[in-house]
C-alpha cells in the first residue's frame, strides 16, 4: 500500500498541487495575453490616424521612402507600416510580461537575459533599416550628380555607393549587437581602406594618361568647356 | 511704415534720404571688376532721363571679398559735361549693404524691395551687375513704363546669341505662355522695372527661405506678376553681353533652382493657369535695332554625351515620369550619331509636361526628379544647336515659336494628367 501510495498517488498529488498553483498563473498569462492584443490593435489604429493625419505618407512620397520601401517589396504605407511594427511590438512585449507570470525559473531566466539583450537588437535593427534607406537615398544623389557631370562610370559609382553606406550601416548594426566588436570594425577598416587604395593605384599607375590628357583638356586648352549662358 | 530689417547705421541712412521716386537695385557678389560700369551707367541714365526725380541706387551685396561695396561707393560720374548738354537735377543717393537670409540673387532683391518700401519709391528697376552692355537708356526703358504708362512690371527684351538663354528658351518661355497666356520673352532675363506697389506686393508673399531666394526669383516675379494681374510690358534694351560666366556656377543647380520655382508657381496659380487656353502678345517699349554678338563656344558632343549617359544610368528613374513611348524613344535617340540628332518639340514638350507631373503628384524625392531632367535638357540643347547651326537670329526666334505653340497644343495633356 505504502509503495503504491508513494509510486503513484504521491507524484499524482503533488502534479495536482504544482497544477493547483500553475493554473492560476496561466490563467493570468492568458488574460494578460489577450489585454495586450486588445491593447495593441487599439494603439495601432489610434497611431495610424495620428500619421495619418500629420500626412507622414506624404512625405514618404516626397522625401522618396515610400519608393525605397517599395524596392524592398513593402508595399503598405508607411502609417500602416509604423503602427503595424508599434502593434508587434506591444504583442511583443505582452507576451513576455505573460511568460514572466508563469513563474517557470528556467524561462524568468532566459527572459531576464533576452531583456538585458534586446535594446540592442533594437538598435541594431533601426540602424540597419536606416542605413538602407540612407543608401538608397545617397546612391540616387550621386548617380543623378555623377551623371550630370558627364561621367561614364556614374552606374557604378551609384552602386559603390549604397553599398559603402550599407556596409557602415551593417558594421554598426553588428558593433551594437556585440558581435565580434574589433574584428568588425578592424575588417571594415581594411576592405574600406584597401579599395580606397586600389582605386588609387589604378587612377595613378592604370589610368594616369587618361587622367593626364583629361587635365590637360580642361585646364591648358580648356577647350572642352562651352559659354553658353543657359539663362 | 514698417522699417526694413537692416542695420541701424543704414535706418539712419534711408531715414535720411527720406521719400524717393526711383529705387535701382543692383544685387553683386564679388563683382568690382564690372559693376563700377553698371554704377555709372544707372547714374547717367537718372541724370539724362529723370534730372527732377529723387533717386537711390540700392547695391545689395552677398559679402563679396573683393571690394565690390566699395567700388560702388567710390563710382561717380564727377563730369556730367562729357555725356550731357546740360545737368540740373535731384542729388543721387547711392546705399551698399549686406543683404541677410539664404545666399543668393532673391536675398539680395529682397533687401532692395524692403529699402524700396521704406522709401516709398514710386517706380523700381533691377540691374545686373555683371552687365557689360547696359547703357544709360536701360534706365529710361525700365522705368518710364511704370512712372509714365502706368504699367506694373516691365521685361526686357534683349538681343541675344541664338545659342544664349537657352534655359529661357527651351523651358521657361514656352511654358510660362503656355500656361498664363502672356508672351513675355525673357521671363527671366534679370533686368526688370517695377511699381513701387508691385514691390510692396512681393514682400506680402512667404518664400524667401525657397529656391526664389537664390536663382528661383526672376521667374517668381514673372509670374507673380502676371498671375496677379498686374499690367505688363515689355522693353527693348538691345544686346545683353556680361562677364564671362562664374566657372563654379553649376548648370544641375541652375536648372533645379528655375525649373522648380517654374513648377511650384503652377502649384499656387492653378486655378489662373488652368483656365487660359491662348497667348497674347503684351506691349513693347523701345526702338530695335541690329547687334553685333559676340560668338559663343559650343561643346554639342559633351552634351550629347551626357544625354547618353542620362538615358543609360537614369532611364528606370525617368520611367516614373515618363510614358514607355518617350523612355523607348530616348533610348533610340541615344544610339544615333551626332548629325541626325534631334529631339523634336512634341517629345520635348511632353517630357516637360510629364517632370511637371511627377513634381505635383510627388512621384519622388522632388530635388532627385528636377536634378534628373539636366542630362534631357542637355540633350534638347544640343539638337536645338545641331538644327539652328546655319540659321540667322530670326530663323531661330521661328524655330522658338514653333516650340512655344507646340506647348500651348498639349497643354490639354498637361490639364487631363493634373486633375
Amino acid at each position: 500500500m505504502n509503495i503504491i501510495e508513494r509510486i503513484f498517488i504521491e507524484p499524482f498529488q503533488k502534479c495536482y498541487e504544482n497544477m493547483l498553483v500553475f493554473l492560476p498563473n496561466l490563467l493570468t498569462s492568458i488574460i494578460i495575453l489577450i489585454v495586450g492584443i486588445v491593447f495593441a490593435y487599439f494603439l495601432k489604429m489610434v497611431i495610424s490616424r495620428i500619421l495619418k493625419a500629420v500626412k507622414i505618407d506624404r512625405f514618404a512620397e516626397r522625401s522618396g521612402l515610400f519608393e525605397v520601401l517599395l524596392r524592398g517589396g513593402v508595399k503598405e504605407s508607411l502609417s500602416t507600416l509604423i503602427s503595424k511594427i508599434i502593434e508587434w511590438l506591444i504583442i511583443f512585449t505582452f507576451i513576455i510580461i505573460a511568460m514572466q507570470t508563469l513563474k517557470i525559473p528556467t524561462v524568468e531566466h532566459l527572459l531576464e537575459k533576452l531583456f538585458m539583450y534586446l535594446p540592442n537588437i533594437l538598435v541594431a535593427a533601426f540602424i540597419l533599416v536606416l542605413g538602407y534607406l540612407l543608401s538608397s537615398f545617397f546612391a540616387r544623389a550621386i548617380l543623378i550628380a555623377s551623371v550630370n557631370a558627364g561621367i561614364k562610370c556614374s552606374g557604378l559609382i551609384g552602386k559603390f555607393t549604397r553599398l559603402a553606406v550599407f556596409v557602415l550601416a551593417a558594421t554598426m548594426a553588428l558593433e551594437q549587437l556585440g558581435v565580434g566588436k574589433d574584428t568588425v570594425v578592424v575588417a571594415f577598416t581594411i576592405i574600406f581602406g584597401g579599395l580606397v587604395l586600389a582605386a588609387a593605384i589604378a587612377v595613378g599607375l592604370g589610368g594616369k594618361d587618361i587622367a593626364r590628357e583629361y587635365l590637360e583638356k580642361r585646364i591648358k586648352d580648356g577647350k572642352d568647356k562651352d559659354d553658353i549662358d543657359y539663362v | 511704415m514698417q522699417a526694413p530689417q537692416v542695420n541701424n547705421e543704414l535706418y539712419a541712412k534711408i531715414k535720411t534720404i527720406g521719400n524717393t521716386d526711383i529705387v535701382v537695385g543692383i544685387p553683386s557678389y564679388n563683382n568690382a571688376r564690372t559693376i563700377g560700369h553698371v554704377v555709372r551707367a544707372v547714374q547717367a541714365g537718372i541724370a539724362k532721363y529723370f534730372p527732377d526725380k529723387k533717386a537711390v541706387l540700392v547695391n545689395s551685396d552677398g559679402g563679396s571679398t573683393d571690394g565690390t561695396m566699395d567700388v560702388v561707393q567710390g563710382t561717380a560720374i564727377d563730369d556730367f559735361s562729357s555725356i550731357l548738354v546740360s545737368h540740373k537735377g535731384e542729388p543721387f543717393f547711392k546705399i551698399a549693404t549686406p543683404y541677410h537670409g539664404i545666399p543668393g540673387k532673391g536675398s539680395a532683391f529682397k533687401t532692395i524691395f524692403e529699402i524700396a518700401e521704406y522709401l516709398d519709391a514710386k517706380a523700381c528697376a533691377v540691374v545686373d551687375s555683371d552687365l557689360r552692355s547696359i547703357t544709360p537708356e536701360w534706365i529710361e526703358l525700365l522705368i518710364k513704363p511704370v512712372l509714365y504708362n502706368d504699367f506694373d512690371y516691365v521685361a526686357p527684351l534683349y538681343q541675344r546669341h541664338k545659342y544664349d538663354g537657352t534655359i529661357t528658351n527651351s523651358i521657361v518661355y514656352p511654358l510660362t505662355r503656355a500656361l498664363y497666356g502672356k508672351r513675355v520673352r525673357q521671363p527671366i532675363g534679370g533686368d526688370f522695372g517695377f511699381s513701387g506697389k508691385l514691390s510692396r506686393f512681393f514682400l506680402t508673399k512667404d518664400v524667401w527661405k525657397t529656391d526664389v531666394a537664390r536663382y528661383g526669383i526672376d521667374i517668381w516675379m514673372t509670374v507673380t506678376a502676371i498671375a496677379n494681374h498686374f499690367r505688363i510690358c515689355q522693353s527693348y534694351l538691345g544686346a545683353k553681353i556680361h562677364d564671362p560666366k562664374d566657372p563654379s556656377t553649376d548648370l544641375s543647380s541652375m536648372l533645379y533652382q528655375v525649373v522648380g520655382s517654374t513648377f511650384d508657381l503652377m502649384e499656387e496659380y492653378q486655378q489662373i493657369w488652368k483656365g487660359i487656353e491662348k497667348s497674347e502678345t503684351v506691349p513693347v517699349f523701345g526702338f530695335f535695332y541690329d547687334v553685333g554678338l559676340e560668338p559663343v563656344n559650343v561643346n554639342v558632343e559633351r552634351m550629347t554625351e551626357t544625354f547618353r549617359i542620362g538615358v543609360k544610368e537614369l532611364g528606370g528613374l525617368w520611367a516614373n515620369a515618363l510614358t514607355e513611348s518617350i523612355t523607348h524613344f530616348l533610348g533610340e535617340l541615344s544610339t544615333r550619331p551626332i548629325d541626325d540628332f534631334r529631339l523634336p518639340d512634341d517629345v520635348w514638350t511632353e517630357i516637360v509636361y510629364r517632370f511637371a507631373l511627377a513634381a505635383h503628384k510627388k512621384m519622388m524625392n522632388r530635388e532627385h526628379l528636377l536634378k534628373s531632367i539636366t542630362p534631357l535638357y542637355l540633350g534638347r540643347t544640343a539638337s536645338f544647336i545641331i538644327e539652328n547651326r546655319e540659321s540667322n537670329g530670326q530663323e531661330v526666334e521661328e524655330s522658338i515659336e514653333r516650340l512655344c505653340l507646340t506647348f500651348e497644343t498639349l497643354k490639354g495633356d498637361l490639364l487631363r494628367g493634373w486633375a
